[in-house]
């Protein structure tokens, strides 16, 4: 019996953030649009549902006059990635 | 792009090529390490020189060192500004360096403060050290001071030299951090004046020519990617 992957991180966008963030210690909004090549829109919409479900923190501030939002895994992101890794090891597995 | 469902395989695809692209981001460009470099092989060479040919350049040159600071602050600042991720490494580093900095503060008050703390401290319990002339039998009281100072300070500056050069498999900073600790060794044998060229020529092998490599190398890369 295989476990569904979490339907929060199995979606495109949402796992190219975090698979950028799990390698680094904070990233700001405009590395992960530079990296990921999405929109500024759908970017932050995902960013969004991230954050709400508790796998990452967004600090909003000023840089220079200038705004910047600053992501960073949580230490619940990290499980969770850990686990969406170890469910699809064994979807891979079985195909 | 982002739109299309996605099945396990292209998770796994998707996962790897973005790792790697934040693994690419880093950028070093050694800024930092060509100062220091500069600004304490130059020090150690001019006091070796002043000590060797008999000569004074009117200020004490380990003054350049504490003015260095003004600049690294901006250097700081600077690349804080313009990098737009952290990543875990550089942030380890930069934790190591700070706390490489604040020791060789520490080491520089042990060096002022000890041989007076020690005076005084014999002199409390009635004791005093006094050195012979030993031609003229004339006994002057002893003058403390921290014995072969300069290996300490070798000692340290290959410590972060060699995390960081292990760290990011930097063969020009472990090579620049085994010719410290070889330059640590020989000042155990030398004089305070030969002591001195040894903390300049380490300052170049461990800071200067790495940065200067790591410049050369960032120079190339954003050139590749200008084009």
């Amino acid at each position: 019996m295989f476990k569904d992957l979490d339907p929060i991180l199995h979606s495109q966008l949402r796992l190219a953030i975090m698979s950028l963030l799990i390698g680094v210690q904070e990233a700001e909004f405009t590395f992960l649009k530079e990296k990921t090549g999405a929109t500024a829109g759908n970017l932050s919409v995902q960013v969004q549902k991230l954050k709400e479900a508790g796998y990452i923190e967004v600090v909003k501030q000023f840089k220079d006059n200038y705004p910047q939002t600053l992501c960073k895994i949580t230490a619940k992101g990290i499980d969770a990635f850990a686990q969406y890794v170890e469910d699809l090891k064994g979807y891979l597995g079985r195909a | 792009m982002y739109d299309q469902p996605i099945s396990e395989q292209q998770s796994l695809q998707l996962i790897t090529e973005m790792i790697q692209k934040a693994k690419k981001d880093v950028h070093e460009r050694g800024t930092s390490s060509i100062l220091w470099g500069s600004v304490i092989g130059f020090c150690g060479l001019v006091a070796f020189a002043e000590r060797q040919w008999n000569f004074y350049i009117g200020f004490d040159v380990w003054l350049l060192a504490l003015v260095a600071i003004v600049p690294q602050i901006f250097i700081s600042v600077k690349e804080a500004r313009q990098r737009n991720v952290v990543t875990h490494m550089q942030a380890a580093m930069n934790n190591v360096w700070l706390v490489f900095g604040l020791s060789i503060f520490a080491l520089m008050f042990y060096f002022n403060a000890v041989p007076g703390i020690t005076e005084r401290m014999l002199l409390q319990e009635g004791r005093q050290v006094v050195e012979r002339e030993p031609i003229t039998g004339i006994e002057v009281p002893f003058r403390y001071f921290i014995a072969s100072s300069s290996s300490l300070l070798l000692l340290l500056y290959a410590i972060p030299t060699l995390v960081t050069g292990l760290t990011f498999r930097f063969k020009p900073m472990i090579v620049g951090a085994v010719l410290c600790y070889c330059f640590f060794a020989a000042s155990l044998f030398t004089n305070s004046k030969t002591d001195l060229l040894f903390s300049g020529l380490a300052a170049i092998c461990n800071w200067l020519i790495p940065g200067l490599i790591l410049r050369s190398r960032y120079t190339k890369e954003k050139a590749a990617l200008d084009v």
